[in-house]
């Protein structure tokens, strides 16, 4: 699995960079189109793939001890915050391409809406994968602490992007 | 409540909650026209990368983790940051 | 196991047969038939059309009547309709490994619709597209225009048919427990997969870098492609190799099976 985050985080780098670059030749555009995004949602939902992450890795933790009741309880708290992502994530996207904010609107669009929206598929598959963890935690009498760790570096992958994410699309002027 | 601060990971998430809040306090700028701040930009990158910093070395463990894996995460990190903040720079 | 390339002999005590007799005969003419046909294809779309790299989505028509004006891309034109049927064989070599793999055939069965769709609109298209201009003179000019965007957004667009291909394939890799390619391949078919979903926002603009040539969509996606083009085709090579003769499930001939029951009843 570290190889797959390196690569994931190399081939996101690129992305980034190269937003940048074309955020760079027109700051007008950018800073212009960025007001109309909804920061607070961008927020709440950074806090919430932060707390989802500490879940993960407090359960980590309690599957290492031997724990498995508490790693799997903790699992579900994560799995529940990760979850409202995706559901945050559309009342984002639905009020904005309702006012014609699209992809094709303009660079700036294309870029966030791309970018999140890969962002988005690893979410959903960061979710597919703390099913399983949560599988192997509750079927195995003596689960599989690499699994567990795998799962849990996955997930917290997913969490790093967001921040950078996070700071790129909404925060910076 | 105190019990649970005592846990590294949780005082982590606590710092990463705060800071996350912080860089958006940061960036509200009150209905004005925006225009590129560097002080702005400066502060949510700086507070980005200290955060992805946080979130390899505790909750992906890479502390613990073998020399290599420590030198590719923290040249990512860098390489990232350091591109990321060039190309701003030189663009203004 | 230290095999001489070259020679076909499996593992341990299999004699040497030559290489027409090799019961992987089959799968090594489809392997071969994968360099063969990329050179041609890399023919056809560099030197003979000047399509690869992709010329600008936002073209004036006067460059795009010179386009399909161009000497030769008759010639390639030629060459892609006689050279369209190598598609399946090169993907043959792909399907026969996926079946080795300890996976659901649901995966290899979505592996070869996509490789079909991928090759009706990603070659088939802006064949007739390009060939059309080529071979029919005396369209308008805005047909040409509308030519011109066809083909190209089947071409670079069709990225996207190839993403369940990959997707399959790469699953298929990690999921696998008889170990046919290493795991690590498999991530690597993922990022295949992720880079070739970006090939949607074509659709949308016609500028960079989500134009159809452009950083994101085309140039970024050929840099994960290409070096993994190679890497799986040194891999898949091993496989072959490596498989054992006795796994390969080519029927018997029906004469050898005759005489091996009348061998085994005469006792």
């Amino acid at each position: 699995m570290w190889f797959f985050v390196i690569g994931d985080l190399f081939i996101f780098g690129v992305y980034f960079v190269s937003y940048l670059w074309f955020r760079s030749a027109d700051h007008a555009l950018f800073l212009d189109s960025q007001r109309h995004l909804n920061q607070d949602i961008g927020v709440v939902n950074t806090v919430i793939l932060l707390t989802s992450s500490l879940f993960v890795a407090l359960g980590t933790a309690a599957a290492r001890g031997g724990n498995a009741r508490h790693a799997l309880r903790l699992f579900g708290f994560a799995l529940a915050c990760g979850a409202a992502f995706p559901v945050l994530k559309a009342f984002e996207w639905i009020p904005e391409i309702a006012a014609g904010y699209r992809p094709g609107t303009n660079l700036f669009f294309m870029y966030y809406y791309v970018l999140a929206g890969m962002h988005l598929c690893h979410v959903l598959l960061g979710l597919m994968i703390l099913g399983f963890v949560m599988r192997e935690l509750r079927q195995s009498r003596a689960p599989r602490i690499r699994f567990v760790e795998t799962g849990a570096t996955y997930w917290h992958m997913v969490d790093l992007l967001w921040l950078v994410l996070f700071a790129l699309l909404y925060l910076m002027r | 409540m105190a019990f649970l601060f005592r846990n590294p990971l949780v005082a982590v998430w606590a710092l990463l909650t705060a800071s996350t809040i912080l860089s958006w306090a940061l960036s509200r700028d009150g209905g004005v026209t925006p225009h590129a701040d560097i002080a702005v930009t400066a502060g949510v990158l700086l507070i980005a990368a200290v955060k992805s910093q946080l979130v390899i070395r505790y909750f992906m463990e890479v502390r613990h983790a073998p020399a290599w894996l420590r030198r590719v995460m923290n040249g990512w990190l860098a390489l990232l940051f350091a591109l990321l903040a060039g190309i701003y720079i030189t663009s203004l | 196991m230290s095999v001489p390339a070259g020679s076909f002999a499996s593992a341990a005590g299999v004699p040497v047969r030559p290489w027409y007799r090799s019961r992987k005969l089959d799968q090594w003419i489809c392997f071969w038939s994968v360099p063969f046909f990329y050179n041609l294809f890399g023919l056809v779309f560099v030197p003979l059309s000047s399509m690869m790299p992709p010329k600008s989505p936002s073209a004036s028509t006067q460059q795009i009547v010179g386009f399909f004006q161009g000497d030769h891309l008759l010639i390639a034109c030629v060459i892609l309709t006689l050279s369209l049927g190598l598609a399946p064989v090169s993907n043959a070599v792909y399907l026969t490994q996926i079946k080795r793999m300890s996976v659901s055939p649901a995966f290899r069965v979505a592996f070869l619709g996509g490789t079909v769709m991928g090759a009706i609109v990603g070659m088939t298209f802006p064949l007739f597209c390009f060939g059309l201009g080529a071979f029919r003179p005396g369209y308008d000019p805005a047909v040409l225009v509308m030519l011109y965007d066809f083909g190209y957004l089947a071409f670079i667009g069709s990225l996207g048919c190839f993403c369940v291909t990959w997707a399959m394939f790469g699953l298929a890799i990690i999921l696998d427990r008889n170990r046919i390619l290493p795991k690590w391949l498999g991530y690597y078919t993922v990022w295949q997969f992720m880079s070739e979903l970006m090939a949607a926002p074509i659709w949308l603009t016609q500028s960079q870098p989500f134009g159809w040539n452009g950083v994101m969509t085309f140039w970024f996606a050929m840099l994960v492609y290409v070096p993994w083009q190679f890497i799986i085709y040194v891999w898949i090579y091993k496989a072959i190799k490596r498989q054992p003769e006795d796994e390969l499930d080519n029927a018997p001939s029906r004469t050898r099976v005759r005489q091996r029951d009348t061998a085994g009843a005469a006792p």
